[in-house]
């Protein structure tokens, strides 16, 4: 399968990338109609004007190259992916040659990661039924999803936001707290100790001071009942008092929302391994395996170019050598291109791309795949 | 095997499309930049290639 891909580095030329890099092709084509030639072209039919654009999208790009391996008239040209993902090279990871491109729109149907987009008069053809749709995807149920924020953190692609809202301190506890103060003595100890800062004594003039509880932020911890020297603290927590105190679930309710942006995931699978909800639902665009052919010829430390490359964070060294993590792991092969040795092998066996209705797509698409 | 540089194909440091990429590249110091050309220094080479996958000019090669 190797023998067919592109690498990076043997691209001729992608050093002109810099300055003929194109990032939107928008043009419009003139509907040729071939009545008699019985090609596959009369196949096709088009009613009047069309107007076809392709459209890449850099920030979504992760440069696993498979729009240059895929491209019928060769018109994708790669960059090489180290140098970008270690910000030496300030540029896009592939260009499209405007000349040459027949926006067929197969790069964007075969991209799993939505960095090219395909319109035929302004409707994006992955919503329409003519083309393939790839139907990997991440799902959250914010039934099951408790807020917890490790996705978020966790995710390699930004693409997770969890925002929530914490009920006050105040309503998930319930007490009583009452200071006499005919025998209070201003000693401050119980402000000193006071684990949620809720008392405070204020000098009121010369030798007076009042002394007050906040019960906003008293806790009914009793800390300074015990503490009192002078047993002017009369406190009690209704919920240790009575065991199972109600408390207004209204008042108590952790409210949220976990937002994940479809366009910048990559259904790498951080997010399902991390969730402690079984929350998140993973499918990812590609099955098969990954693996390295000969663990001597890592170069480790020296290199590491795999795991720079990687956009799931699949790639760590372990005793000096790559190691993969298939788990995260989202078969886009850029790793097996950045390896300078090939020691990186991915097999695919199967791809989650539905609804290829072409028979000359489907050949090029297999592939990808086998 | 030993890496080799084709001095004609790399040209001068301030010609190359990735501005001297292959030193920027090799975390083992083993290229450096003298009077604007690279100089390997073989002894501290790993072999790791990274240089040849990248050169952007494909001036780097190894030898045997």
């Amino acid at each position: 399968m190797h023998s067919k891909l592109s690498k990076p580095g043997d691209i001729q030329g992608w050093i002109k990338m810099k300055s003929e890099g194109i990032n939107k092709i928008s043009q419009t084509v003139q509907t040729k109609k071939h009545p008699k030639s019985g090609t596959d072209k009369t196949k096709l039919e088009r009613n009047g004007d069309q107007k076809r654009c392709l459209d890449y999208i850099s920030q979504n790009c992760i440069g696993c190259g498979i729009c240059v391996d895929i491209c019928p008239t060769n018109s994708i040209k790669s960059a090489p992916t180290l140098p970008i993902a270690r910000g030496l090279l300030k540029m896009d990871h592939i260009s499209v040659n405007k000349d040459t491109c027949a926006l067929c729109g197969l790069c964007a149907s075969s991209c799993a990661f939505n960095a090219l987009k395909f319109s035929i008069n302004d409707t994006d053809v992955k919503k329409t039924e003519m083309y393939p749709k790839w139907s990997h995807q991440t799902t959250i149920d914010n039934d099951l999803c408790v807020y917890c924020n490790k996705c978020e953190n966790v995710c390699p692609r930004d693409a997770i936001k969890v925002s929530r809202t914490l009920p006050e301190r105040s309503k998930l506890v319930t007490g009583e707290i009452d200071i006499n103060k005919e025998k209070c003595i201003d000693c401050g100890i119980c402000e000193e100790m006071c684990p949620a800062d809720a008392i405070t004594i204020k000098e009121t003039g010369k030798n007076s001071f009042e002394i007050s509880v906040d019960e906003k932020k008293c806790v009914y911890c009793l800390v300074c009942k015990r503490a009192c020297p002078e047993d002017a603290i009369t406190a009690a927590c209704r919920l240790c008092s009575y065991g199972e105190y109600e408390l207004n679930p209204e008042d108590t309710a952790i409210k949220g929302k976990v937002v994940l942006d479809d366009e910048t995931c990559i259904s790498c699978g951080w997010c399902e391994d991390i969730c402690p909800k079984g929350a998140v639902d993973v499918i990812k665009p590609f099955e098969g395996e990954i693996f390295t052919v000969n663990e001597d010829e890592c170069k480790g430390e020296s290199c590491h170019a795999c795991e720079d490359v990687c956009p799931c964070n699949a790639i760590t060294l372990e005793n000096g050598k790559a190691h993969i993590n298939p788990d995260h792991c989202v078969l886009c092969g850029v790793c097996a291109k950045a390896c300078p040795q090939n020691n990186i092998t991915i097999k695919r066996s199967s791809m989650n791309l539905e609804n290829v209705r072409s028979k000359s797509w489907d050949k090029i698409l297999s592939n990808l795949v086998g | 095997m030993s890496v080799i540089i084709d001095a004609e194909k790399c040209g001068k440091i301030e010609n190359c499309p990735g501005e001297g990429l292959c030193i920027k590249l090799c975390e083992q110091g083993a290229l450096e930049e003298k009077d604007g050309d690279i100089l390997l220094i073989p002894e501290k080479c790993d072999d790791c290639d990274l240089c040849i996958q990248n050169c952007p000019n494909q001036a780097i090669s190894k030898d045997g």
